[in-house]
């Protein structure tokens, strides 16, 4: 079986190859036969993928220990669903899922778009074929899957801090965010090679940019919670290059699911959006890579491996030829019209992309420095936590706020009489809250508490841009309220939705000021019978257990919680050491949360001593599952924005009749 | 390689080939350009057209949530209504015999007192 | 309100500025990158009582308590024979052993390299587990 995977990749290999030369040559040359057959390799190289996936899948799942790749990742005891998602526990496993599903969803765009394909974007098949030889020719000649040595008497298994639900989705969503970017890259690439300056591209790849970064934005939030409760030091963002990785192509595509609004309504930015297209591949390239490369310190960098060469190649192979592209085409995708006031959406959405992108920049930078410095000085560099939340707070406030003005202020101009009545409301809510929020403590991070009254700004805006609109919509006819809401947010999904996710980054920034401004810590060492205290709890030590179970020993201290001198049950915290030789031991924090307030307990067993005392080290993180909410509202709002509209399909349909059709995607 | 695996390995390779070429062997999709000039020019015009009246809606819509004042609604709307009268104009100049059918909306008359009366159908992005 | 073409681009240069003028001001006061140092480098530089990082190979004998007085160990370069006495205080992660790569920050005091407290970090000696706790808070 290893050599049918083996083979699969080859045909698929060849397929691609011939999908980007052939495709390439048809475009040029204006052969539409050959442009199909182009075409039909890509699907063709999808199923050899499949193939070979499929080989390695069933591999996992029969225990095949003949292949290297599954003796590292799998044990003959590991529950099924681990050893289906151990394929992509390594780097080989990650790179066929790419092209899985690079060439996945490269076909399905492409056949969902044939004859906007074919007539009119002939180089988006090449493209995307190039990006998938890419791929697999590092999966054939350097980094196989398919390896078999020996088989040995049972496999290394998989981490155990792997062997969760988290990590079951946290991966695949990501790769989907990562990959999908490229089909937006690839539809823009071609409209610029073909000297296309309308806006089919855009809207035939919107909904696909919009899952990809939904999928990103879901991705990183997953491997937050991951590691808030598994890695458990008791925060949930460590600024990791891993963790950064995803989030620049996420800030990226951000600043460009924006500014194709201001291209749409007004016909600006083409330039700045085809550079933002082309940086977020790119950047989701070099998340790959970091990811891939063991290249620097971090939480999950994978062993020193073979690719990291390759990937920096083709990175700047990319990021070399997008830029060749947009430069030779700068003189067609000039615009005519200019902004008409700074005081407007367009101007709304340019500042916001401006503060995105260089918050992009500035995490870029703080990856990249360290490696750049080594080669540089030969000393290694670390950049921490403080450089990142000085920029996080720097760009994220006024972000923020900018999250509130802009629905507020209408398109090309807004007097500043007319901004103030729309603000009036809001803003005297946010002012509101946050005197509020000084008595009750809230002055000692000035940050924090600006971060709190701009979060209840955004929030007040929103509901009432959702009031006033369905008020509207009532005026114009409708029968009742929940009817009128109801045609509100369908007659226009995309805004509607948008607010929606600004909501849940409201949220989201909410509980991040929490827990990341106001969070309590203590450190205590206990024997049995003692106590501490941290905030309104009470935690005392009832005892310590160590128990065998399964494959593990687990060392527990137990604990007695009350709160405001009520009892509150039992928690435990401790660790646990695997027998399995090779196995690490894992930290088993003890989380309580209080959903009311949506504020977490949080105890970290550090140490056991010898002489039964524990040392303790308790957090009590406010507003911290806010976080996870807002990953449920961002989800709730992509869906409702991308929610497909019969309507709009039909008014495009008429409006592209007279030229080849276009369905929108 | 076991034989049941090089079996499926060349299958696959077969199966490939032959969707690879399968555009040349039914031979149906003629060699036809792959667009006009002329194709371009009418898209460019019903998109500006596009632009102007969904803007045209959404300034209305944003008028009557008071997102615009009165004052503003009236400089603003003139512009976008010679926008896309321009474009319906230019569209219609390089069609003679196109039907007016497919053109969804007609700028509404310059009447600004009527105009805030009139029920508004559709609700732009 | 007048009727006034702003060109994108002016909008976009000074915004740029504007960033710049952020960065340069975050990175003479605050101070962004620290210097990730081997023993042999920490020994040879001019690093006392400056804030680095230093990474190297655990060698015990591991002696005294990290969340009382202090774990004291020494660190040896990856690939040389210097070595530098450490003290630490805070957090240990689970993976902290004798021959492990770690890293902490602190300061060089007195031929001792003082551990800021909660700064150890191991990293992995497995492909990919994760790192044990020691972020810092």
């Amino acid at each position: 079986m290893p050599g049918l995977g083996r083979a699969a990749l080859v045909v698929a290999l060849a397929l691609v190859v011939y999908a980007a030369l052939a495709g390439g040559y048809a475009a040029v040359k204006g052969r539409r036969r050959l442009g199909d057959s182009a075409r039909n390799a890509l699907v063709a190289s999808f199923v050899a993928c499949l193939t070979a996936s499929l080989v390695l899948w069933g591999a996992f799942l029969s225990d095949d220990l003949r292949f290297t790749y599954v003796a590292e990742h799998s044990s003959r005891n590991l529950p099924t669903r681990y050893a289906f998602t151990a394929f992509w526990g390594g780097q080989e496993g990650s790179l066929l899922l790419w092209a899985l599903v690079l060439t996945a969803i490269g076909s399905a765009a492409v056949l969902l778009n044939r004859r906007l394909v074919s007539d009119v974007l002939p180089w988006t098949v090449p493209i995307l074929g190039a990006v998938a030889t890419f791929f697999l020719l590092v999966l054939v000649v350097v980094s196989s899957p398919f390896a078999t040595t020996p088989e040995p008497a049972d496999g290394l298994g998989l981490n155990t801090s792997l062997q969760n639900p988290y990590m079951i989705a946290h991966p695949p969503l990501l790769y989907l965010g990562y990959v999908g970017l490229t089909i937006p890259f690839a539809f823009a690439m071609a409209a610029l090679a073909s000297r296309r300056v309308d806006e089919r591209w855009l809207v035939a790849t919107r909904r696909w940019t919009l899952a990809a970064w939904t999928c990103l934005g879901v991705g990183i939030l997953l491997g937050a919670k991951w590691a808030y409760e598994e890695v458990g030091w008791g925060g949930w963002y460590a600024w990791d290059p891993v963790e950064n990785a995803a989030l620049m192509p996420w800030l990226v595509s951000t600043a460009f699911l924006h500014s194709v609004m201001v291209q749409e309504k007004k016909g600006m930015l083409r330039v700045w959006n085809v550079i933002l297209v082309a940086l977020a591949f790119c950047l989701a390239l070099f998340g790959t890579f970091l990811t891939r490369s063991g290249v620097l310190n971090s939480i999950h960098s994978f062993a020193e491996s073979s690719i990291g060469g390759w990937f920096l190649g083709f990175i700047c192979l990319a990021a070399a030829a997008s830029i060749a592209l947009i430069v030779s085409r700068l003189p067609l995708l000039r615009s005519r019209t200019k902004m008409e006031s700074l005081v407007s959406r367009e101007a709304a959405f340019l500042y916001n992309n401006l503060f995105l992108v260089a918050f992009a920049l500035t995490v870029l930078w703080g990856v990249a420095w360290p490696l750049v410095s080594e080669a540089v000085r030969g000393i290694q560099t670390t950049v921490g936590a403080p450089y990142y939340d000085f920029f996080a707070i720097a760009f994220g406030l006024p972000l923020v706020l900018l999250m509130g003005l802009g629905p507020l202020v209408a398109w090309r101009r807004a007097s500043l009489r007319s901004l103030g009545a729309q603000v009036a409301v809001p803003a005297a809510v946010a002012v509101a809250f946050g005197i509020g929020l000084v008595f009750a403590g809230a002055a000692d991070s000035p940050a924090g508490l600006i971060g709190y009254t701009f979060a209840v700004f955004v929030l007040a805006a929103i509901v009432l841009e959702f009031a006033r609109g369905t008020h509207a919509r009532k005026a114009l006819g409708e029968t009742s309220w929940p009817a009128a809401f109801a045609s509100l947010v369908g007659r226009n999904r995309r805004r509607y939705g948008g607010y929606i996710v600004h909501a849940a980054i409201a949220l989201l920034v909410i509980g991040a000021v929490g827990i990341g401004a106001f969070h309590t810590t203590r450190v205590a060492t206990l024997s049995p019978g003692e106590a501490m205290t941290v905030e309104d709890y009470e935690l005392r030590l009832v005892g310590v257990t160590d128990q065998r179970v399964a494959n593990r020993e687990e060392l527990r201290a137990r604990l007695a919680v009350t709160r405001d001198g009520d009892p509150s049950g039992f928690v435990s915290a401790g660790k646990n050491r695997y027998f399995a030789p090779g196995e690490t031991p894992s930290n088993e924090v003890a989380i309580r949360t209080d959903w009311l307030r949506a504020e977490d307990l949080f105890v970290i067993g550090d140490q056991f001593n010898a002489d039964g005392s524990v040392v303790l080290k308790v957090f009590v993180n406010p507003l911290v599952n806010l976080i996870w909410l807002a990953g449920f509202v961002f989800l709730l709002g992509s869906v409702v924005a991308m929610w497909p509209d019969a309507r709009e399909q039909a008014r495009l349909a008429r409006r592209l009749s007279y030229a080849p059709a276009v369905r929108e995607a | 390689m076991t034989t049941s695996a090089v079996i499926l390995a060349a299958l696959l390779a077969v199966a490939a080939v032959l969707w690879v070429a399968r555009p040349f062997l039914l031979g149906t999709a003629k060699e036809a350009p792959f667009s006009d000039d002329l194709a371009d020019e009418r898209l460019r015009l019903l998109e500006e057209r596009d632009r102007a009246l969904g803007a045209l809606k959404e300034l209305e819509f944003d008028n009557r949530t008071g997102k615009v004042t009165d004052a503003d609604y009236r400089e603003l709307v003139g512009p976008l209504r010679r926008e896309a009268a321009s474009a319906i104009a230019a569209l219609a100049a390089l069609e003679p015999d196109a039907e007016p059918a497919k053109v969804t909306a007609t700028p509404p008359p310059v009447d600004e007192a009527a105009a805030h009366d009139r029920p508004r159908e559709e609700q732009p992005h | 309100m007048a009727s006034r073409r702003i060109p994108v681009r002016l909008v976009v240069a000074l915004s740029v500025a504007a960033a710049l003028a952020v960065f340069l001001l975050y990175t003479s006061f605050a101070g962004g990158a620290t210097d990730s140092l081997r023993p042999s480098q920490l020994l040879a530089g001019n690093y006392a009582g400056k804030e680095v990082q230093l990474a190297g190979i655990v060698k015990g004998p591991l002696a005294g308590d990290p969340h009382a007085g202090g774990l004291r160990f020494t660190l040896k370069d990856f690939d040389g024979p210097q070595k530098v006495e450490v003290v630490y205080m805070g957090s240990v992660p689970d993976l902290f052993a004798a021959e492990r790569h770690v890293y902490l920050r602190g300061t060089l005091e007195n031929g001792t390299f003082v551990g800021e407290e909660d700064s150890l970090v191991t990293k992995c000696p497995s492909k990919y587990a994760p790192k044990a706790d020691g972020e810092p808070t």
